[in-house]
């Protein structure tokens, strides 16, 4: 989707910045991250459509980091990005709530295909969130009122 | 694959050269068989000594105490024959006047009487008391002598009862007489008997003394009163030395004078015994390797009966050894290739860490330079009006970088796949029919290449529990090699087959090619990562690594033997059911889809 905002989380600051400046080019918003405890932070304080996330990373790594982001119990899908790409880690991450991972190195159209689905995937649930909200409104309404003062 | 120099070989070069484990082995050989020998010969040769030892005392002993009786019984003969001529002449004397033998034939009945049951006396004759030869019964003419002077009528005339030793006398011939001296009205008168010396000769003799012993009486001035069968003549002066009269019986071991039996000097057993009358020592000697014949034969029989044993210890020995040594050969040669087997997967297993670090370090630089590239891409059609020459260059150059970045990223996935980093999906395999696609696959690719393929699939084996994926890997890639080792040949061959080993609970895959063949000194490294003979841009060199990689990981084996420039064999062995952790394709699918 046009315009969704992505966070960026590579150590590798060159990739991260020159991935940035790529996806800006296609209409994204972008910020970018060194680590997975500022990721966590930028987290907390704006909201993002999706997080393309390394998983070897000094200090808090992939995995803890999309641990974290779970807890923080958002639709933001993440996409794992690393080139560490093997089989056994992507699974692992799958199995943490990651939405799909790709291996460095990558081409532009095949993340931004990534990131596409990720979006697909995020507003899918968002709707559902709300429609499921709003079933529950009607049968109660108060606490429609609630979804609506929301 | 190119051509390599090599004669057949395992995968794996010795570490120790086969010289040094000849010698080994043969060291190891002779201290087992020596060690043996030691703990087995030796007893047995104590044991045969002692008991030897003990049985030819115990039979000496008895020997000689059997010849001491044999000769104290035979003396006992002698003197009885002796005393009872005696006793006969004195009583014929008691009950006899001369005057009853010189006027009629009684001295003839007489002499016949005593000759009745044997011969033993020569003749008979009455002497008066000048010595004066009064009748005579005999073959010699000796009525008209005179004794007076003779030696034993002397004697017979003092003592009554005399026994002479042999003397010639008038007959001139060896002879010995008992004489007796009878009283009548007219004085004393002597009853002479002359014994048949060869009568006499013969009673001595008549003792077992063997081929070799002999029999004979000496006198105590050493002279011979027998003939014995080999030292001398009667009357002659015996070989040996006679001694001091003694009592009871003697038995000695003794080397004899040389030619005593006119063969050879033996050691020979003596027995020396003296007559009470007349004082004759009685000797009686025989050979001692005849006399211990029995206890020879004895002998030679335990020395056989031990040489025979030891040769079979020593037969048992070297079998025994050598059936154990070569089970010992055959577990070393087990441990080594368990031992290069361990090396090996350690050295892989510390290539495949140090690949994953590689590969990572590798593609984050690579995905810079991918980036980069897309930016540069992005610029220049943002920038417009670029000259068309510098667009055609430009895009030749990008797209070579991708070609470039494409293929350093297949390096790193290779490598990533080799350090184990992809998890086995384990499924039901039927080889025979995935070998059919594999090679119905590859025939075709190689359509032009002129190598004939063949299966030899045995029906017998059974489906088998593995990763079908990494299987196709692992046939692909020696597959791919049997027929690069094609290269430079017009046509050839690559066969596949595969048999059940029931017993191993295994399945055996061989794919062999009539290709170049490797070099012996190559054979070690083809499992090595990077390792390969193929043209710069040929090979990665991780084809091998990865089949061994993965058929170590699905709990099989790979071997590879190879004959210069006549082909290789790739020999796979697998576990009807992998050891690898199963993970079901579904499964893999619902996780995604439970973490989705």
């Amino acid at each position: 989707m046009i315009g969704s905002k992505i966070l960026l989380v590579d150590d590798e600051v060159i990739f991260a910045k020159n991935m940035s400046r790529l996806l800006d080019a296609r209409d994204y918003r972008t910020l970018t991250v060194n680590s997975g405890a500022e990721a966590i932070r930028a987290l907390e304080n704006e909201a993002f459509d999706v997080v393309v996330l390394d998983l070897k990373m000094p200090g808090m790594d992939g995995l803890t980091t999309l641990k974290e982001i779970k807890k923080l119990g958002l639709f933001t899908q993440t996409l794992i990005l690393t080139g560490h790409g093997s089989i056994d880690s992507a699974l692992e991450a799958v199995k943490l709530g990651a939405y799909d991972y790709l291996t460095k190195p990558c081409q532009i159209q095949e993340l931004v295909a990534k990131i596409q689905g990720a979006w697909d995937k995020k507003d899918g649930l968002q709707k559902r969130d709300n429609q499921e909200k709003i079933r529950k409104g009607v049968e109660s309404p108060r606490n429609a009122f609630r979804v609506f003062a929301t | 694959m190119p051509s390599l120099p090599s004669n057949v070989s395992e995968n794996f070069t010795a570490t120790v050269s086969d010289a040094d484990h000849r010698y080994r082995y043969r060291r190891l050989f002779k201290r087992f068989v020596l060690l043996t020998l030691v703990c087995s010969v030796v007893p047995l040769l104590l044991v045969g000594w002692g008991i030897s030892t003990q049985y030819n005392y115990s039979a000496e002993t008895r020997l000689m105490t059997d010849f001491r009786n044999e000769v104290q019984h035979h003396r006992k003969v002698i003197e009885m024959f002796l005393k009872e001529h005696s006793s006969k002449l004195e009583l014929i004397a008691m009950t006899h006047s001369r005057q009853d033998f010189i006027r009629s034939e009684r001295l003839r009945f007489v002499f016949d009487k005593i000759n009745q049951e044997r011969w033993t006396l020569t003749d008979l004759g009455v002497i008066d008391a000048t010595g004066k030869h009064l009748a005579y019964v005999g073959p010699y003419d000796l009525l008209d002598k005179n004794y007076r002077e003779a030696h034993w009528f002397k004697m017979v005339m003092e003592k009554g009862l005399y026994i002479s030793d042999m003397f010639m006398g008038f007959r001139r011939e060896p002879h010995f007489v008992i004489a007796v001296r009878g009283d009548d009205e007219q004085g004393p008168w002597i009853l002479r008997a002359t014994v048949d010396t060869e009568a006499f000769r013969a009673l001595v003799e008549n003792v077992m003394i063997g081929r070799t012993g002999e029999v004979f009486l000496v006198n105590g001035e050493g002279i011979y009163q027998t003939t014995p069968r080999y030292s001398g003549r009667i009357m002659e002066n015996a070989s040996m030395a006679v001694g001091d009269v003694h009592p009871g019986i003697r038995v000695r071991q003794e080397d004899a004078d040389a030619g005593f039996n006119g063969e050879r000097s033996v050691r020979q057993i003596v027995s020396t015994a003296w007559l009470e009358t007349p004082q004759w020592m009685l000797v009686v000697r025989q050979d001692f390797d005849e006399a211990f014949a029995a206890e020879n034969r004895a002998n030679l029989s335990v020395l056989i009966f031990l040489h025979v044993s030891a040769a079979t210890i020593l037969l048992v020995t070297v079998l025994v050894t050598r059936y154990m040594l070569n089970l010992v050969k055959r577990r070393d040669a087990e441990a080594e290739i368990l031992n290069r087997q361990l090396v090996q997967a350690s050295k892989m297993a510390s290539i495949g860490e140090l690949s994953v670090g590689v590969a990572h370090e590798i593609n984050n630089p690579l995905a810079i330079i991918s980036t980069e590239r897309e930016i540069l891409l992005d610029a220049s059609k943002a920038a417009g009006g670029i000259d068309p020459a510098f667009g055609v260059q430009l895009d030749d150059s990008m797209n070579q970088i991708d070609a470039q970045i494409k293929r350093c990223k297949r390096i790193t996935h290779n490598l990533l796949r080799f350090s184990r980093r992809t998890q086995s999906v384990i499924d039901t395999v039927d080889i025979n029919a995935y070998i059919r696609e594999v090679v119905e696959l590859m025939a075709r690719e190689a359509k032009s290449s002129g190598i004939t393929f063949f299966e030899r699939l045995s029906p017998d084996v059974p489906p088998i529990l593995s990763d079908p994926s990494q299987l196709q890997q692992v046939f692909l890639n020696l597959i791919t090699n049997a027929i690069d080792a094609h290269e430079g040949k017009n046509y050839g061959s690559v066969a596949v087959s595969s048999m059940f080993l029931e017993a191993e609970g295994a399945v055996e895959m061989v794919v062999s090619d009539t290709g170049c063949g490797i070099a012996e000194d190559h054979l070690s490294k083809v499992f090595d990562p990077f390792f390969t003979t193929k043209p710069m841009g040929r090979g990665t060199g991780l084809g091998l690594s990865i089949c061994y990689s993965i058929i170590r990981r699905l709990g099989g084996q790979i071997q590879v033997r190879s004959v210069l420039d006549q082909g290789t064999d790739f020999t796979i062995r697998l576990p009807l059911r992998s050891t690898e952790v199963q993970t079901n394709p579904n499964d893999l699918a619902n996780q995604m889809e439970r973490a989705a």
